[in-house]
């Protein structure tokens, strides 16, 4: 390859200069990629961030403020940059908030690394120092947060809605946040407290009304019309739900086969064997008392025919069809029920109870709700509704970012404030350490202190207020002892931030910190960009 | 006077001095390109993928930057080959083995235009090569006897190993991972009973050890969620429906009813089949191949778990540590061997449901969970952590133990330089610049710390003088250390491998005296 012809035989080696222009250039353009990314995110940190408009390539629009999604579609080609990315996907993964702000961090770290990289210190022992450096900052963090108890519902909803309070949804949050509680608190598990699984959370998007409609439904919602065929019924109290894996059609082998059929007579006799062939399987179902029937969507045949659909009907039996196979799991939780994957196991024992399945019109859309659901597994689900598809997007992308919130502080209970009170401290605690730390060390930590108020710069700035002005005045009133005060972006000024009720999880925090200097610490290291197969 | 043409049309042949320059070039540049890697402050590549995605690695890893090269030139590939032998034979020092090599070829190229003939060089080279490892034999260290002192050797090549990568951070954290795996494994160096997971999400530290082994794959539905005393069946089967595969096999019926029946029959074959799967007197079923929602639901009423999809090496596995065989008949339940195991359970990790089983029979199996915060890091996470664990595995069959910090390379030096003074004739210019390609390593670990080499380098030399010093670079304090109290140490095998593969590669170049390209192929114009 090129690289390799290219290289010419070097002098002797024992020459002590080495020439690292190559290798400075790298990691330079391998920063201010980074740093570019960190950029195009940087505004919309924050309650009065902004949102971005993403036109993808195949023309589809998305309006956000969620950090994770602007850059999962930016679709980055350099290396580094895409390394931000990443950082972005694993806070999401590991916290599920704050993705924003760790990129906005590892930016404002690799600023400070370009200034201490051109003082010729070397690259692994700044990423030693930052190394010990966040390590020290997740102890200052754990130090300053709170504890929370799970009874304590208003303290959750805070956070939550601190959480919202940036998205476009924010006039929403004293609707959204609780909700959100209440979701995550319903699917906790006494006996495993600590785990959250966000998939017991099924969040359902339907067009129409306005987000002022979103709710919690205590039960399931299918996004889908009874089947109407043939008029059967829309609504039935006491139901008992089948979920059946089985087609309710005419038979068909897995060998191929064909009918022969040789004379006008035989012809009408097989399409009456059709019908009765359906006829014992709906008499089937009836006997057992079931009168919902779920039906898994089939690729091979057709899960119900026409011809089933009235008899069903007939049967007063209500349809809901077409259920993907992968929402089985979750229904079949929820109903705490058993999928039947044949006629012959169909048995009373494998259905579900609830009070109620109807039919309800929202706008001219109709969705399926189950309620009163007897012995209900530990799941939600929560009906978002909006205006346009945009905002029922950035919605659902707002509130999975309040759920995970809830979840942080459900497997660690602990709060600290928000409003940019933990960074400042941070920095001006670190800005302390630094000073009885020897040598390189020391100034490398201090550059990491510096770098931490940029989030407290950005809240300002994005907030349109005097960033200058309020970091400094942060900085007087931190020295002065008063370790929560915080930008209150509402007012413009510098309040007591833990009282404005502006809070969030420990975990958040912490993980972003340590996730930024982990990404940054694999930035610098690298010295060469190598083009392989 | 018109030559004939020997070889076809694009072809070409290099000769005499201008084949060696060109082998001397492309070596020296592979070793140029992976040297900064080299070392405790050795630093990270990105792998950036010409192909589809572009995908981006990031590693600090030699056999795996050199494995992804585009390569024009033989003699580099014959760097990556025995970069790429290293990593297979003991799994470390893939990147000093490529170094060394280069260095010895640099000498050489300095040689041969001092007018002294290739094969004269090997000769010395080969001189050098014996002395030096019999200096290195002397000085080994061998705690077989000592159980205590032999783990904490290995911890400390554990240590210097994961020093240089990524994990270097929580290198104790990893160390302890490592030995803990390796020790479980009581001697032998199988390392496919030794599995590692990579999850997504919290930090290194979070990583774990875990006895038994985890499964990434979902529990059938309806399915009890834990079992005790497990009976496993490990399969390879078809789980929807036994197909006649003969092309065109079709039935001919003439009623609705006889289709039904055909239907119902082939319900009853499958029925039939999980019948006999559960008269293993099983209660957990691993499938490779999916598994229908009809079987699954048989399953689920016989109580049986029942995992589908499992992928390939996911079962293999699971067949080894569990002592069970892979099975894809059932007629036979006496001659299926089935796996054992105390516990089945669903584990949490991550935001991710797996299945774990502990209690296995095969008592060495153990999982290492991986935790970090990007593909990235994992991947190159999982790198680092193998060259671990063969390193330890090869260490616990061969049990001599070396100092490390470029303390081998100072004492191979040494006892080489002695061996050039003795020597008379040209060999012993090529001796003395082994000795000097040797003194290379140091050098570049110094270097890449961003230390002055020279001047170390000179501090180390004087310091090896007398007998028996333990002098090696402390590239964190940036001076000389002792390297026996700073617990650095090497396994002997990898350091003779370097030492032994690098010569035979550098000799193998340096005999090379004509490079024939053949003409490429022809492709045909596909229109």
């Amino acid at each position: 390859m090129a690289a390799v012809s290219a290289a010419q035989p070097r002098a002797s080696k024992t020459e002590s200069y080495v020439d690292n222009k190559r290798k400075e250039d790298i990691r330079q353009s391998n920063i201010n990629a980074a740093r570019s990314v960190a950029d195009a995110v940087r505004t919309s940190l924050g309650p009065k961030g902004m949102d971005k408009m993403i036109s993808t390539a195949n023309g589809e629009v998305i309006i956000t403020n969620d950090g994770a999604t602007i850059l999962n579609k930016m679709e980055v080609l350099q290396p580094a940059a895409k390394m931000l990315v990443e950082l972005s996907k694993s806070q999401d993964a590991a916290a599920g908030d704050g993705t924003t702000t760790v990129v906005v961090i590892a930016g404002a770290i690799l600023k400070q690394c370009l200034s201490l990289l051109s003082h010729g210190i070397h690259p692994t022992v700044i990423s030693d120092s930052l190394h010990k450096a966040s390590t020290k900052a997740v102890d200052v963090l754990t130090a300053m947060a709170v504890p929370l108890e799970l009874s304590d519902r208003e303290s959750l909803i805070k956070s939550a809605s601190t959480s919202l309070n940036s998205k476009v949804v924010s006039q929403y949050s004293t609707l959204l946040a609780p909700l959100a509680v209440d979701s995550v608190l319903s699917v906790v598990d006494p006996e495993k407290p600590d785990m959250v699984d966000l998939r017991d959370i099924k969040i359902v998007k339907k067009l129409g009304g306005t987000v002022d409609d979103t709710q919690l439904v205590k039960g399931l919602v299918f996004d889908k019309k009874a089947s109407h065929a043939a008029g059967g019924p829309t609504r039935m109290e006491n139901a008992k739900i089948a979920v059946i894996q089985f087609q309710i059609s005419p038979p068909k082998t897995d060998i191929e086969q064909s009918i022969v059929v040789s004379d006008y007579t035989q012809m009408d006799r097989i399409l009456k064997e059709e019908r009765n062939y359906i006829l014992g399987m709906i008499k089937k179902i009836k006997a057992t008392g079931c009168n919902v029937l779920l039906i898994q969507k089939s690729i091979l045949r057709d899960a119900v025919t026409d011809l089933s659909l009235h008899y069903l009907a007939k049967a007063k039996i209500m349809v809901i069809k077409d259920v993907e196979r992968d929402d089985i799991e979750f229904i079949t939780k929820t109903l705490n029920c058993l999928p039947i994957a044949n006629i012959e196991h169909f048995r009373a024992e494998k259905l579900g109870h609830a009070d109620l399945v109807e039919e309800v019109s929202l706008g001219d859309a109709k969705i399926v709700k189950v309620t009163g659901i007897k012995d209900m597994g530990r799941t939600t689900t929560v009906l978002v509704r909006g205006s346009n598809q945009l905002v029922i997007d950035e919605a659902e992308r707002s509130l999975h970012d309040a759920l995970c919130v809830v979840r942080c502080l459900v497997s660690k209970r602990f709060l600290i404030a928000g409003g940019g009170a933990p960074e400042i401290e941070l920095s001006r605690q670190l800005g302390a350490w630094s000073k009885v730390l020897h040598g390189m060390e020391g100034y490398c930590v201090r550059s990491f202190a510096e770098a931490l108020e940029v989030i407290p710069y950005t809240l300002a700035e994005n907030a349109g207020l005097n960033p200058i002005a309020i970091v400094t005045e942060l900085r007087n009133r931190h020295a002065q002892g008063e370790i929560n005060a915080g930008i209150n972006v509402r007012k413009g000024q510098i309040t007591n931030i833990l009282e404005e009720n502006v809070v969030q999880p420990l975990l958040v925090s912490t993980s972003a910190i340590s996730l930024a200097t982990e990404c940054v610490r694999m930035i610098l290291k690298i010295d060469d960009i190598v083009n392989v197969r | 006077m018109a030559i004939e043409k020997i070889l076809k049309d694009d072809a070409s042949e290099e000769k005499g001095e201008r084949a060696r320059m060109a082998s001397f070039v492309g070596a020296i540049a592979i070793t140029d390109l992976v040297k900064t890697t080299l070392g405790p402050k050795g630093m990270d590549k990105i792998l950036q993928s010409t192909g589809r995605g572009h995908g981006v690695t990031v590693t600090n890893d030699g056999a795996t930057i050199l494995k992804s090269l585009h390569i024009d030139n033989p003699a580099a590939k014959v760097l990556i080959d025995i970069s790429k032998v290293q990593d297979d034979e003991v799994g470390d020092g893939t990147t000093s083995v490529v170094v060394l090599a280069g260095e010895l070829l640099r000498e050489a190229e300095k040689l041969v235009a001092a007018k002294i003939h290739p094969m004269t060089i090997i000769s010395g080279y080969r001189m050098a090569a014996e002395c030096a490892r019999n200096a290195l034999l002397q000085r080994v260290v061998d705690n077989k006897e000592n159980a205590e002192k032999f783990k904490s050797d290995l911890m400390k090549i554990a240590m210097t190993t994961l020093s240089s990568k990524i994990l270097s951070q929580d290198k104790e954290h990893f160390a302890q991972l490592a030995v803990d795996a390796v020790m479980r494994l009581k001697g032998s160096t199988n390392l496919e009973a030794i599995q590692i997971i990579k999850k997504p999400g919290g930090s290194l530290m979070d990583s774990f050890l875990d006895e038994g082994f985890i499964l990434d794959k979902k529990i059938g539905l309806g399915q009890p969620k834990r079992i005790e005393n497990a009976k496993i069946l490990v399969a390879n089967t078809a789980m929807d429906t036994d197909k006649v595969k003969i092309y065109g096999a079709r039935v001919r019926v003439d009623s609705m009813s006889k289709v039904a029946e055909i239907e119902g029959a082939e319900k009853e074959k499958m029925r039939e089949k999980v019948q006999k799967i559960i008269a293993h007197g099983i209660n957990c079923f691993v499938n490779r191949q999916l598994i229908y929602n009809f079987p699954e639901e048989l399953f689920a009423d016989a109580g049986v778990l029942a995992i589908e999809h499992a992928d390939f090496d996911g079962i293999e596995r699971l067949a080894l540590v569990t002592g069970g065989e892979i099975a894809s008949t059932f007629d036979n339940p006496e001659s299926v061997k089935i796996g054992h195991c105390k516990l089945i359970e669903e584990i949490m990790i991550g935001e991710d449901k797996l299945i774990h089983f502990s209690g296995v029979e095969m008592g060495q199996a153990c999982t290492i969970v991986l935790r970090g915060a990007s593909h990235h890091v994992l991947d190159e996470a999982e790198r680092s952590l193998h060259d671990a664990l063969c390193v330890l595995s090869q260490t616990v069959n061969d049990t001599r133990v070396l100092l490390g910090g470029g303390w081998p390379e100072m004492v191979m030096a040494k006892e080489v330089d002695e061996l050039a003074r003795k020597t008379p004739g040209k060999k012993s210019h090529a001796i003395e610049a082994f000795s000097r390609a040797l003194v290379a390593i140091p050098t570049i670990i110094a270097d890449n710390a961003g230390l002055d080499s020279a001047d170390l380098v000179a501090q180390l030399r004087a310091a090896h003088h007398k007998e028996g010093c333990n002098a090696g670079i402390d590239v964190i304090s940036g001076s000389v250390g002792d390297m026996a109290e700073l617990g650095i140490s090497e396994s002997f095998k990898v350091k003779q491998a370097v030492l032994l593969s690098a010569t035979e590669a550098a000799e193998m170049i340096l005999r090379v005296d004509e490079i024939i390209t053949c003409a490429p192929r022809q492709r045909e114009d596909r229109m």
